[in-house]
């Protein structure tokens, strides 16, 4: 993003040198404001997530959940990270050290640097030209792929460099998870990229404007959440961390703030894959009302997802692995391979 | 400039770095681990190229799919224990030996013909290079040939690779493992398929038995 800057003042080309930062994305001290707001707003939905999860677990339990600390329970997050924060992060002796300690950071960071594309508004919906996303490329739905794919290393490694078995097992199955739903969830998306004629997140929403994608791509859509579950780990899909076989998976080994870096990095997956969704299949930032309500439709979405992740997770019990690896290869994957080829088909005829 | 110039030598030397840690890393775990760093770098300077598609495709499909697979089997196969040996034999003269002749050859089409756009500003690319249209546009119509060739090359590539599996199951029927079994014990107590046999699967079996005795045997 300095990039741009720095070549306009140089005199030198005109065009920005790292192509990722488009111009369109405003000027420097919009994109450091965006990139600010959008990662503290997230951060700070993040234990709000937490605090809803566990009260709607309760209610879905018929219990109370946590209601102790603040009015409700609200401060019991904060109680929580403190706690966390306060503990010892140790090393086991057959550990990797300096592995364990990245593994948490390659996490979070990819979670985070993904948080970039979701459309939050229409462009010039508060001012100015730029949209209002962290960055709109044209690569878009590629960099969401990049990004998750590169999100494994963090639970492979965290896994692999505890040194024990449990945790091996857990990345293991991490692993093979998302090397199986990967391919069902790009296929889930390519319809829309046809119908929309682009992977710029900001572009499939405005190809939305009479119809959100979630009617022609009804199919996508399911594909893409169920996908969508199993790629963030997310029960019923927690295999990588079955409590009841692996303690809990890959993770078992990381206490303090290293265990709650990978937990925060599953919430706030969560919350892109939502915002993904969002953007690419509920019509992004349309709604009724001014243009100026945009981000706050899009949250409103977004929080709707969440909270069918979190009744999905009190709904349904955790496949076993060979149901898993059914569902994904012989099912999704036809599925969504059927799908793109419909799509394609119409795309051409119409 | 300076941020690309940063950039590019901060990528260049983690392309270079991660090359010679897979060569050099013993273990084979960090070599691939080193692999990943080299392909990441190589993503970069893609993207420093202006070719965003293939950088994204470099990510997705090297670092995230292939190296994924990598990964997964030098973990499960290679462990810390297990180092690669030295090389022996011929591999050890004539590995350095076509290392140094491919040096060569490429440090005399680099100094032949790269050294001199150096202090150039490069040549002008359109607005749209490197975008997914344009790189769709190439591959499907001015490269169609060429593009359909290579899928129809990996397709033969995957159906070979079913084939040979395929064959190896004659192992399977031989009374070998399912895959469903592998690492499993045999199932003991009210699971067993014949409880009169439990208990006698062998070493693995036996140890779970003597700390919890199964129904089967007593009823």
């Amino acid at each position: 993003m300095t990039a741009a800057a720095l070549a306009s003042a140089a005199g030198a080309a005109p065009l920005p040198l790292v192509p990722l930062a488009l111009s369109e994305t405003g000027p420097v001290w919009v994109q450091l404001v965006k990139a600010v707001v959008i990662f503290v707003f997230i951060l700070q939905i993040v234990p709000m997530v937490l605090w809803a999860e566990r009260r709607l677990l309760g209610r879905f339990q018929a219990r109370l959940g946590p209601n102790r600390v603040g009015p409700a329970g609200l401060m019991q997050p904060l109680a929580d990270v403190l706690k966390l924060v306060s503990k010892e992060a140790s090393t086991p002796a057959t550990a990797v050290p300096w592995m364990m300690a990245i593994a948490p950071v390659i996490s979070i960071t990819t979670a985070v640097l993904t948080l970039a594309i979701i459309p939050f508004g229409a462009p010039g919906a508060y001012g100015g030209e730029f949209a209002l996303a962290g960055i709109d490329v044209s690569i878009g739905l590629l960099y969401f792929f990049a990004f998750g794919s590169i999100s494994f290393y963090g639970l492979m490694l965290g896994g692999w460099a505890s040194g024990s078995k449990y945790s091996f097992l857990g990345s293991m199955r991490a692993a093979a998870q998302l090397v199986s739903y990967e391919v069902a969830i790009g296929l889930s998306l390519l319809g829309v990229a046809m119908t929309a004629g682009s992977l710029s997140l900001v572009e499939i929403v405005q190809a939305q404007d009479n119809i959100w994608f979630i009617v022609p791509q009804f199919v996508g859509f399911l594909i893409f959440m169920v996908a969508g579950f199993a790629e963030s780990s997310r029960p019923p899909f927690d295999l990588p961390e079955a409590d009841a076989e692996l303690v809990s998976g890959y993770n078992t080994e990381f206490g303090g703030m290293r265990f709650g870096s990978f937990f925060m990095a599953e919430y706030i997956e969560v919350l892109v894959i939502s915002g993904v969704a969002v953007a690419i299949f509920l019509g992004g930032w349309h709604g009724p009302g001014p243009e100026w309500l945009g981000p706050w439709w899009v949250l409103l979405k977004m929080l709707a997802l969440v909270f069918l992740f979190i009744w999905v997770r009190a709904t349904l019990p955790r496949l076993r692995y060979d149901q898993l690896m059914t569902l994904g290869w012989k099912i999704l994957l036809p599925l969504a391979t059927l799908n793109v080829l419909v799509t394609a088909i119409l795309v051409v005829l119409l | 400039m300076i941020f690309e110039q940063i950039l590019f030598f901060v990528a260049a030397a983690g392309a270079i770095g991660g090359a010679v840690g897979v060569v050099v890393l013993r273990n084979p775990f960090f070599s691939v681990l080193a692999l990943v760093g080299h392909l990441l770098a190589l993503a970069v300077l893609f993207l420093l190229l202006r070719a965003e598609f293939v950088a994204a495709a470099q990510v997705v499909v090297y670092a995230g799919a292939v190296m994924v697979l990598y990964v997964f089997v030098v973990a499960y196969i290679g462990g810390i224990e297990e180092p690669i040996g030295p090389s022996a034999g011929p591999l050890r003269v004539l590995g350095p030996l076509f290392a140094g002749v491919l040096l060569v050859e490429i440090a005399i089409a680099t100094i032949g013909s790269g050294l001199r756009a150096v202090s150039s500003t490069g040549p002008a690319v359109a607005d749209d290079f490197g975008s997914p249209e344009a790189i769709g546009a190439l591959l499907l119509q001015k490269f169609l040939i060429a593009f359909e060739a290579a899928s129809f090359l990996l397709l033969i590539a995957a159906v070979a690779a079913v084939v040979l599996a395929q064959r190896r199951r004659g192992l399977e029927e031989a009374g070998g493992e399912t895959p469903l079994q592998i690492g499993r014990r045999p199932p003991t107590g009210p699971q067993a398929e014949d409880p009169a046999a439990a208990g006698s699967g062998g070493p693995a079996g036996r140890a779970i038995d003597e700390r919890t005795p199964t129904v089967a045997q007593g009823s």
